[in-house]
């Protein structure tokens, strides 16, 4: 039942992702909307998909790392279309799709063989654990994205030279402004998630970090944002700071991808 | 109803010809009356600008109304009308219309998308209006066209981006600091490009101002015309360190704004960006200044490759607003057939309405006391066979009048149903 509402999800999302190229290259009001319809279908649909994993499993969907990441796309979509109403950066999606493109299509492969819950996962702990990372995580995807739209749009003032991207995308006062709070808000959100995951490792096998190179890799992620939150606090600006938060996305798709293809805990 | 419009532009017609051509308001006034009195044109707007001579009309013979309107035009400026005519374009019907929207929405001008065109023909339709030489027929035309002009402007970016140096300096700066309000702008060297430069900044929110210059006679004296600071010019290095906006365009020979001396000031100012407009030739400002971190320069060459992008830009727009007046065109098109129809199917409507709630009072009456779901049955029962019994010669009309021969079935349905003569 779930299969073929997340599949149709990912085609919303194709869909979406292709008008968001569209309207980069050719602003037409008609294909912002098409994107837009494209987007809350996708998102609508994935949503069904989830309650009916949930009900299907009798847990909620993130007992998997495939499932976790199915769910952070849901909370990346949401936080796009909050975030693009909210800043007026109607480009956003073209940036943010593609990773949610990226991240469904894996969590959908992976999807196929349902792992049953290992038995030391329980608690509600644990679930509150995995929500806030994912939270932290989606703001961490548009946090990367306004970033990149930044050091984008900086190389074109840099250049001199306008180009096609220098017309379509918004001010460098706007991306930063964007790149600043989508990372406000995501690092209280992570280290929250870490701080629970660290506690109930460390009561539920009494070490924290053996074996497991998702919780390292985390780690060194979470490393990243503090310091570029600390430089932020300390006035860093716009180049610096755009820098740091591809380096800190690096570090949590590499996370992840330790995660799904490496053996550990959260596999 | 044969709508046209004829007349000379930049793209056809040289200066000369065109500055011949130009007429003043009274001069308009003469000769509007003039057309209208002749009788050979029903209704006529005539649009007179440096870039274009053109008269909008209605006419049962075009080229009649074409030749007169001009012979009498070349009588009042004294030139030949053979040269004229011989330059003279003509659109009609539906051409006419496309062109109207065309020009009303600075599709056809110079400058493509520049502004001053909508005020000329909202002016010269005015003008018209007080003539009494607009009908019902341009009357309809020119208020869409404004609507399309307004629609274009705000749909496609066809005059957004900016064509002159100093307002190109001004959407950079948006560009780096998003509004410019409580920007800081430092004046370094006084010249008429940089004083245009910074009041349209200002304009945009932009303050405080401050003013160096070699000579501080010539900085206070800029700096009282901006409501501006004047900085002693060896106190440069504490100016740069609290401005976000720099315009340089001193006569110095060699740079005034070196790298290392930017360097030095941004340790004390944070990430704030810092953009560098130079102006000045020779110029003003190391070159490699560009290279540190959120710090932008600009020289005059690049301005101008702005200005020349911004130009392609508008281009690229343009063809986006063609595609969407041609959408109105045809949307207008459409509905100027319907509007010889219209009157024909209201007085319809109207008179089947008189009669039907005629015979349902009447009924009502003799019924006494009915339901109020008599009533409404009644009511209902009637209306739903006058809409059945009017369905099929409305749909004629609108059908002729698209297809250009509704004269004779609006004669039949005056007839038909009594309406009286139109």
């Amino acid at each position: 039942m779930h299969a073929i509402f997340l599949n149709l999800a990912i085609l919303a999302y194709v869909l979406a992702t292709g008008f968001s190229f569209a309207y980069v290259v050719q602003r037409e009001e008609l294909i912002h909307r098409l994107a837009s319809l494209a987007t809350g279908a996708g998102w609508a649909l994935q949503t069904v998909a989830l309650v009916a994993l949930g009900h299907e499993l009798g847990r909620p969907p993130l007992g998997s790392l495939a499932e976790a990441v199915s769910v952070a796309v849901w909370v990346i979509v949401l936080l796009e279309m909050w975030v693009e109403r909210r800043s007026g950066v109607r480009v956003l999606g073209a940036f943010v799709l593609p990773v949610v493109l990226v991240f469904s299509l894996k969590s959908a492969a992976a999807h196929h063989q349902l792992p049953a819950i290992v038995p030391a996962l329980s608690g509600a702990w644990l679930w509150v654990h995995i929500g806030l990372a994912l939270v932290g995580i989606a703001a961490f995807a548009l946090n990367f994205a306004g970033a990149l739209m930044y050091l984008l749009q900086e190389h074109q003032l840099k250049a001199r030279r306008p180009g096609a991207l220098y017309y379509r995308l918004p001010d460098l006062e706007t991306l930063d402004r964007l790149t600043y709070r989508t990372l406000a808000l995501g690092f209280p959100f992570l280290t929250t998630g870490l701080v629970l995951g660290v506690l109930w490792a460390g009561a539920a096998w009494g070490s924290v970090f053996a074996f497991d190179p998702l919780a390292l890799l985390s780690f060194v992620a979470w490393l990243i944002y503090a310091g570029t939150l600390a430089g932020r606090v300390l006035g860093w600006h716009g180049h610096r700071a755009a820098y740091f938060a591809l380096i800190g996305f690096g570090a949590l798709v590499l996370t992840l991808g330790a995660g799904l293809f490496l053996p550990g805990r959260h596999g | 109803m044969p709508l046209f419009v004829a007349g000379l532009s930049h793209r056809n017609a040289p200066v000369e010809l065109r500055e011949q051509l130009a007429l003043e308001e009274d001069k308009l006034r003469e000769l509007l009356a003039g057309v209208a009195a002749a009788g050979t044109a029903r209704e006529a707007v005539v649009l007179s600008t440096c870039n274009r001579v053109e008269v909008y009309a209605v006419a049962d013979v075009p080229g009649e109304a074409r030749a007169a309107v001009f012979r009498r035009l070349c009588r009042h400026r004294g030139v030949d009308p053979a040269a004229v005519e011989a330059t003279l374009y003509t659109h009609v019907e539906g051409d006419a219309v496309r062109h109207a929207f065309r020009v009303t929405a600075s599709l056809d001008s110079m400058m493509i998308g520049e502004p001053q065109i909508l005020g000329q023909v909202k002016e010269a339709f005015a003008l018209a209006q007080s003539c009494e030489t607009v009908g019902p027929a341009l009357h309809t035309l020119f208020t869409q066209a404004f609507a399309v002009a307004k629609k274009v402007r705000t749909e496609t970016e066809i005059a957004r981006h900016a064509v002159s140096v100093s307002f190109a300096a001004v959407e950079l700066a948006k560009k780096i600091f998003g509004g410019l309000a409580r920007k800081a702008i430092l004046l370094v060297g006084a010249g008429k490009m940089s004083e245009l430069a910074a009041k349209h900044l200002v304009e945009q929110g932009a303050f405080p101002i401050y003013v160096a210059n070699r000579t501080w006679a010539r900085a206070q004296e800029l700096a009282r015309a901006l409501a501006g600071t004047p900085v002693p010019f060896d106190e440069l290095d504490a100016a740069l360190g609290g401005a976000d906006i720099v315009i340089t365009s001193t006569a110095a020979t060699g740079p005034v704004v070196t790298r290392e001396r930017v360097r030095a000031v941004l340790h004390g100012r944070g990430a704030r960006p810092l953009f560098f407009i130079d102006i000045a030739v020779p110029r003003n400002v190391e070159a490699s200044v560009n290279t540190l971190d959120d710090v932008y320069c600009y020289d005059i060459d690049d301005l101008r490759q702005v200005v020349d992008a911004n130009i392609r830009e508008r281009l690229r727009e343009a063809q986006r607003a063609e595609v969407l007046v041609e959408r109105e065109v045809g949307k207008f098109v459409a509905r100027l057939g319907d509007v010889e129809v219209i009157p024909t199917i209201v007085s319809l409507r109207e008179r089947l309405e008189e009669i039907r709630a005629g015979e349902v009072r009447k009924t009502l009456m003799r019924l006494g006391a009915a339901t109020p779901e008599t009533r409404e049955a009644i009511e209902a029962l009637s209306t739903a066979i006058v809409n059945k019994i009017l369905h099929a010669p409305i749909t004629k009309l609108r059908e002729s009048s698209r297809a250009g021969s509704s004269r004779s079935w609006l004669d039949l349905v005056h007839e038909l149903f009594g309406l009286g003569r139109r």
